[in-house]
């Protein structure tokens, strides 16, 4: 297992194989193998004549060939990138460039294509980065997460013992940003198998475009946020997805009645729930659905199922402590996916990993639980439990019950804050026009002790996202000031 | 309601959902056009035209539109 095995070699025997066959579908247009290839060993030739050699190149994205085709010149010249987003302000950019120290930027490269450089490999080593991404950090300065060649090799073949299985008839979906690593499966998955990657181009309503790619170009594979299918299960009665095989939920909390409802559309698919933060590179467990069975449920979010071939997962108390039987504690997660680290910053390397029994683990943050059947329940974040009154409250629990009256047709956030009188409080976000309150708050006392009911409840028509597509808590928070 | 009645209809929903007074529409605007128009927002103002219009947009009308005129023939369609 290394990263010329599972990546470079594979991508190079689809180009060879099916170099006539669609590589790419990008903005309705079908680009094939030999083109891919073409462009690969033209930015192999800016890469090769740039003035510094540099190890670590800027790569400005766009919903193009040559993006996709730089970042396959890089790695083929054992260089790594970092994403640099067109519509992040200057300053993020700058600063992102002045902590990496990178001065070539490949943006958009339209070099002629002037000799085929593809069996031609740079000498690298398993650790050396293949990229970095960077994600807001707590202090306001964007924190990198650094992946290795070794990671990208161990996370691929961890993908393939799933038994998710891809053949150079597939047409798979592509539709995150690719400053978000799932992204990287996305492309790699069908490159690596000699199928075609469909992209949602910038500027198109996502969801829509994703229901038309589905629809009309016959999707058989691809991973979403479970939000996007929130936005079209208005539709479902009419939305026909029976041309995916296999579809992954990631990104976020996965409620089991969406997964149900997607079933009915979605009519030959095996779905998938995918787990991982960015540290373990892209995921680390998942659990397979069955269709019309039971599925492992926690306050109606999906279990995130079973580690990955290459993650070893312990939970831990907050001692340190292995928890017992299903005791809740955060899950800490180990193996060839996790990164070295963040790049160039000590202090939150040495709080966010620690050595147990001569392993080295990355904490979460996440609070789960193991399930008797060897699945884990997510429980939600730590820092989503709050103590109300000395009481423990997991704020999941709010919102389930709150989800509930809103029969999951509204997405909903609970959030604990700090009153004037620095009590810890509950501030319930809904997102929908404001309304009356007044039967949520009769309702959610049917379910929930006085302490759980949230004292503050708050309308918002559109939550704001993160740069991962997820609801952005932080941004909500800042709205109770 | 005319074309232009319409498409100030239109406008008036994208400034209240969008919370951008300043958005200007035109047949030929696309989601590109406009920042605050993303895939959040645009489920948000399917929902306003649906119940201020009283009509119902069906996914494959919503999947084939490419500007903002697209949007328009729809509700000139369903307005009759």
């Amino acid at each position: 297992m290394n990263f010329f095995e599972n990546i470079l070699n594979p991508v190079r025997k689809s180009i060879a194989n099916f170099s006539d066959r669609n590589a790419f579908y990008i903005d309705g247009t079908f680009y094939s193998y030999k083109q891919f290839a073409e462009r690969v060993s033209a930015i192999r030739g800016v890469i090769r004549a740039a003035e510094k050699n540099e190890q670590i190149w800027g790569l400005s994205l766009h919903d193009d060939l040559n993006t996709y085709a730089s970042i396959f010149a890089l790695w083929m010249e054992g260089k790594a990138y970092v994403p640099l987003h067109p519509s992040w302000p200057e300053e993020r950019i700058a600063s992102i460039k002045q902590q990496v120290g990178c001065s070539n930027v490949l943006d958009a490269c339209d070099a002629p294509y002037t000799g085929d450089l593809l069996d031609d490999w740079a000498e690298a080593s398993e650790d050396d980065l293949a990229y970095i991404l960077f994600t807001s950090g707590s202090t306001g300065v964007p924190k990198g997460v650094q992946l290795t060649r070794r990671n990208i090799a161990a996370f691929m073949d961890s993908f393939w013992k799933t038994g998710i299985d891809i053949t150079p008839e597939d047409r798979c979906m592509q539709v995150f940003d690719l400053t978000f690593d799932v992204s990287v499966q996305s492309y790699l998955v069908a490159l690596t198998r000699g199928a075609c990657v469909y992209t949602v181009p910038y500027g198109q309503v996502k969801y829509l475009y994703a229901a038309s790619l589905i629809q009309e170009q016959g999707i058989t594979f691809g991973a979403m946020a479970p939000s996007m299918l929130t936005y079209l299960r208005p539709y479902f009665e009419e939305f026909d997805a029976s041309s995916m095989k296999a579809c992954i939920l990631t990104a976020e909390a996965c409620p089991v009645d969406l997964m149900e409802a997607w079933y009915g559309c979605a009519k030959n698919t095996e779905i998938y729930d995918f787990y991982g933060p960015t540290e373990a590179t892209i995921y680390c467990t998942y659990y397979k659905l069955k269709r019309g069975g039971e599925n492992l449920s926690l306050n109606g979010i999906i279990s995130i199922g079973k580690p990955l071939a290459n993650v070893q997962a312990i939970i831990i108390r907050e001692d340190g402590n292995l928890v017992e039987g299903q005791e809740k504690g955060e899950l800490c997660v180990a193996g060839d996916q996790v990164t070295p680290g963040y790049w160039k910053n000590e202090e939150k390397n040495s709080s966010s990993f620690f050595v147990r029994d001569g392993v080295r683990y990355y904490h979460t943050g996440d609070l789960c639980y193991w399930h008797e059947s060897g699945n884990i329940m997510y429980s939600g974040r730590i820092d989503q439990q709050a103590k109300i009154q000395g009481f423990r409250v997991e704020l999941g629990e709010i919102e389930h019950h709150a989800r509930t009256f809103y029969k999951n047709e509204r997405r909903v956030i609970a959030i604990a804050f700090q009153n004037a009188q620095n009590l810890t409080e509950i501030a319930l976000f809904v997102e929908a026009q404001a309304e009356d309150t007044k039967p949520l708050i009769e309702y959610l006392r049917t379910q929930m002790p006085a302490y759980m009911i949230p004292t503050r409840i708050l309308f918002e028509p559109t939550f704001p996202l993160n740069k991962s597509e997820k609801v952005d808590r932080n941004a909500l928070k800042q709205k109770l000031n | 309601m005319t074309r232009e009645e319409i498409l100030a209809k239109v406008e008036d929903i994208f400034h209240r959902v969008l919370e951008n007074q300043s958005i200007v529409l035109s047949e030929e605007t696309t989601a590109e056009d406009v920042p605050e128009w993303t895939s959040l927002t645009h489920a948000q103002l399917i929902s306003v035209m649906e119940s201020e219009l009283n009509i119902k947009f069906s996914l494959r009308e919503m999947m084939s539109w490419q500007n903002v005129g697209e949007i328009i023939n729809s509700i000139e369609k369903k307005l009759g």
